[in-house]
């Protein structure tokens, strides 16, 4: 039974630094033998949701809807309207995207993504948090210093394009839809989607690039 | 709890590695931990307990240890809290108690599979009418608790604007306390200059924040 007493679980974290190894693999490692040795999951579980994260779940989806976004307007609509909704039907609503919402770039508009009190991310549609995004540096600033933080990233941003900071606080998750690159007429929905960087999604990227492979 | 997580607006912390290599897991400990967390949490834990018990590790190990040896603490101590694993096993990493029935192992396809089925919901239905409106003015609590809590210190005492209402969604306040009650949910917009002076003029900042963390503004 949890307790759901503080008090207790701070006591066990004290015990916790006296005792576990300080090196992160170890304590891993440590973790995963016992796990496996009591039964509660196996190593092959955990080698195929490594892979499901490395290879099937990531960026690549985000990259997706946002292309499709440009391609086809009423698309674009319901993705605004109810994101969620709108990447069930490309098969990407999942862990962490149930209450979504897409957030769109304009001229006069730039919008950047944070999580100040965790780590909040919609994992079923760009993977893996980058680990930037968890750091104590881009929390503490990305709400402060927004512009100073995009500029970190390469994107200066003149004084009259307004910034929206989207700090998520409770379980809706966002992405930002980033705005098509001029030049881009003729390209496939699949050749958009290679111009999506994952930043821009996030808001530390604004620029892209009309070729893919171009630095923005 | 005003703790070492609540980090929005604290100063020092430096300039960010935009060149780390984008890839999902920078070590292989890292793609364990992940996957311990996604495939054991038990049935009573919520978000919000797991999140709390992030945030009760020394602010030292919180701020200075890697992100996801952070996940392995966390797990770790949910675990023995709630007597899934006792401190001596955590320890020494031999099982002492009872062995569970070994659980079926999962191909990635079957993993791709359960990402799709965690879209949990958080809304549910309140008797209680909304008691704010969209483009209404709202002053924030000034004041936090001992407890998980999502209104951060620097976003306390000020003025916004409700800018979305999103129904009702489970009170994190509660839920981290084993009570799954829900709340009328806001997305609230505050001029960044009333967060911070110094801030440019035409930004906001956008924070989801419950029924109770709001009063009207006068």
């Amino acid at each position: 039974m949890t307790s759901f007493d503080s008090t207790k679980v701070a006591e066990i974290h004290r015990q916790l630094h006296a005792h576990l190894p300080s090196d992160s693999a170890l304590r891993v490692k440590a973790l995963e033998s016992l796990l496996v040795e009591k039964g509660m999951v196996t190593a092959e579980t955990l080698d195929a949701w490594v892979e499901a994260y490395s290879e099937k779940i990531g960026p690549k989806r985000g990259a997706h809807v946002v292309a499709k976004a440009w391609c086809d307007a009423d698309f674009k609509a319901r993705l605004l309207d109810d994101a969620a909704s709108a990447i069930r039907e490309l098969g990407y609503l999942g862990n962490a995207t149930a209450h979504l919402k897409a957030v769109e770039n304009t001229a006069t508009v730039h919008n950047l993504v944070v999580c100040t009190l965790c780590s909040c991310y919609p994992f079923s549609l760009l993977g893996v948090a980058p680990n930037w995004y968890k750091t104590a540096a881009y929390r503490s600033r990305a709400v402060r210093d927004p512009r100073g933080v995009l500029a970190e990233f390469g994107v200066s941003l003149a004084d009259d394009v307004a910034v929206h900071v989207w700090d998520s606080t409770a379980e809706l998750r966002y992405l930002v839809v980033p705005q098509r690159p001029a030049g881009t007429e003729a390209l496939s929905e699949a050749e958009l989607a290679k111009l999506v960087t994952r930043n821009a999604m996030i808001g530390t990227d604004r620029d892209l690039a009309a070729q893919p492979g171009e630095g923005a | 709890m005003d703790g070492a997580h609540d980090l929005g607006g604290r100063e020092g912390f430096g300039p960010i590695d935009v060149n780390e290599p984008e890839v999902p897991f920078h070590a292989d400990w890292e793609g364990r931990m992940w996957a311990i967390s996604k495939t054991t949490g038990q049935p009573d834990w919520t978000i919000d307990w797991w999140r709390h018990v992030r945030e009760l590790i020394d602010p030292v190990d919180y701020l200075s240890r890697p992100y996801f040896d952070s996940w392995a603490q966390t797990q770790i101590a949910a675990f023995i809290d709630s007597g899934v694993l006792t401190m001596g096993e955590a320890i020494s990493g031999k099982a002492e108690g009872a062995l569970h029935e070994p659980q079926p192992a999962l191909t990635v396809d079957e993993a791709v599979a359960a990402v799709s089925s965690q879209a949990t919901r958080f809304d549910q239905p309140v008797d209680a009418p909304p008691a704010f409106s969209v483009g209404q003015s709202v002053l924030t609590a000034s004041a936090g608790h001992s407890g998980h809590t999502r209104l951060p210190q620097y976003a306390r005492g000020r003025r916004g604007v409700i800018h979305a209402h999103h129904g009702a969604h489970i009170m994190p306040d509660k839920s981290a306390a084993g009570r799954e009650e829900a709340e009328h949910l806001y997305s609230v917009a505050f001029a960044a200059q009333a967060l911070w002076p110094e801030a440019n003029r035409n930004d906001r900042v956008f924070l989801d924040l419950w029924e109770s963390y709001l009063e009207p503004a006068g």
